[in-house]
């Protein structure tokens, strides 16, 4: 009897001891995740900027500046599923990326200081952002290692921790920019 | 960057009428040298001959003595003759090749980095008790201000023997070149780059030792699994961390590491990079028994020189893409 309430013991303060590893593990991929929306937000920030610095000068892509006040809106709006939020990032990052490519053909545009400020800014938000899902990458792995790895994964499963999701690289983001497709629009 | 076959130039109609009037200067050394030397052991062994014949066998520990005195004499001597040359030598040669490189870069034998900035590296956390600093270079490669000199930094401790008699010990805590750079992105906060000796030997089981390095601050986990053998990374935020050592600078750093074959340590404090790079030999000497009109002398100090250099296109640091003009 003496024995078995020992390992009774034992075997609870062990409990303890992986569900708190689980939570902090898991804490720190929220809070990498809130970092990432933080920086999200400083792109979105940026955009009215951009579109207004780019206005006056691109008269054929009027349709893109269309299409990335539409997706920040769209970013902004309401509770999205984090699959769904990241489709839309994703998406914004595209078209950015082509008006920055498009934005070549236009020698005052490129030459005007807000616009290179701004190509900077945006260039160093871009940097963070990648940062920011690299070390929310690396706390996933963190935490799933902790979710898989025997004898942890009894207990995770008991106690319902679930495997968390990387970021991934959108397919928009992945393709080279197509100035010629966009000169189409 | 300046090429070899620039060098050659350079050497037949720049550095080589410079380095005539030293080579004679050196020759002239050496038979001074040469010649103290047999004055003073003529000297030094009269002396013991007559104390031989004199003491018998009860005085041949006193033959030591001129022995002794003798060789500090010719250190002395050889010290004065050679330091005026070394000085020379230096201004003459290293000062033109670093002009070489870029007309911007000043080089001064007397100083080198400051220990406050040393210390503000986070690179060696334990304050030294003995520095020194020579032979800087510093200026501005296109936008990026650099500066590098060697450094010797030691601490020391004390010990008493069971006669009473204390000792102190010196030891190293780096010697080599320590460079600095402004870095083309701006941030807050420190991140230091180490050579990563626990993984290397101890494999999974060192990397559970690195992260609890509490003097550290936390475990940077990198993607590039290159990498994280070679370094680990230390850090007070991982988003910053990752910010500046972009999947392409983490290969350049590699690469870098591999051109040098030397053990490096890097850290990124405010804005700035820190990078020491670890050397036996005292670098930009001359060699006073070895001609100096011999170009392959002119390229080694060249590629030391090119090497260090180097860095800012290594890393890529005039690249300046980010809102850091």
């Amino acid at each position: 009897m003496k024995y078995f309430v020992l390992v009774l013991g034992i075997l609870f303060v062990v409990i303890v001891f992986i569900f708190n590893f689980l939570v902090v593990k898991r804490n720190q991929v929220r809070n990498a995740l809130s970092t990432v929306n933080t920086l999200l937000k400083k792109r979105y920030d940026l955009i009215p900027n951009l579109v207004e610095a780019v206005k006056g000068y691109v008269k054929h892509e009027g349709t893109l500046l269309t299409e990335i006040t539409r997706l920040r809106a769209e970013a902004l709006s309401g509770q999205k599923s984090r699959e769904a939020k990241e489709a839309v990032d994703n998406e914004i990052a595209g078209t950015l990326k082509s008006i920055m490519a498009v934005s070549e053909n236009y020698p005052d545009l490129k030459a005007s200081n807000n616009f290179m400020h701004l190509q900077k800014t945006l260039n160093e938000v871009e940097e963070q952002i990648s940062a920011g899902r690299r070390a929310y990458n690396a706390s996933v792995n963190d935490y799933n290692n902790g979710v898989m790895m025997f004898p942890m994964n009894i207990i995770a499963g008991l106690l319902g921790f679930k495997e968390g999701d990387f970021f991934s690289i959108g397919e928009k983001e992945r393709e080279n920019v197509n100035i010629g497709e966009q000169f189409k629009k | 960057m300046k090429t070899i076959e620039d060098l050659k130039k350079f050497y037949r109609e720049t550095l080589y009428v410079a380095l005539l009037p030293l080579e004679k200067q050196r020759k002239k050394i050496i038979s001074v040298i040469t010649i103290s030397g047999i004055v003073i052991g003529a000297v030094v062994l009269i002396i013991c001959l007559i104390i031989m014949g004199s003491a018998k066998n009860g005085g041949l520990v006193f033959v030591m003595i001129p022995v002794v005195i003798g060789l500090i004499a010719f250190g002395i001597s050889y010290y004065i003759v050679s330091k005026g040359y070394k000085r020379q030598f230096k201004s003459a040669i290293i000062e033109k090749l670093v002009k070489f490189f870029d007309e911007s870069l000043f080089y001064d034998q007397e100083s080198g980095i400051p220990v406050s900035k040393y210390m503000t590296s986070r690179i060696f956390p334990k304050d030294p008790d003995r520095y020194k600093g020579e032979d800087y270079i510093g200026g501005k490669l296109d936008k990026t201000e650099i500066e590098f000199s060697e450094v010797h930094s030691e601490y020391k401790t004390e010990s008493t023997d069971s006669k009473g008699n204390r000792h102190t010990t010196w030891h190293t805590i780096f010697k080599g070149i320590f460079f600095i750079a402004d870095f083309n992105k701006s941030f807050d906060g420190v991140t230091v780059i180490l050579p990563d000796v626990a993984e290397r030997m101890f494999g999974f089981l060192g990397k559970m030792l690195q992260e609890y390095n509490f003097t550290r601050g936390k475990l940077i986990k990198l993607e590039d699994p290159e990498f994280e053998k070679e370094f680990a990374v230390y850090g007070d935020n991982q988003v910053t961390a990752r910010y500046i050592l972009s999947t392409s600078l983490m290969e350049r750093i590699m690469e870098f590491k591999k051109k040098t074959g030397r053990p490096i340590h890097l850290s990124f404090v405010n804005s700035k990079v820190y990078i020491a790079v670890s050397y036996d030999k005292n670098l930009f000497e001359p060699k006073l028994f070895n001609t100096i009109l011999d170009f392959n002398m002119v390229l080694e100090y060249y590629k030391d020189l090119a090497l260090l250099i180097g860095i800012v296109e290594d890393l890529n640091l005039n690249n300046r893409i980010w809102s850091k003009s």
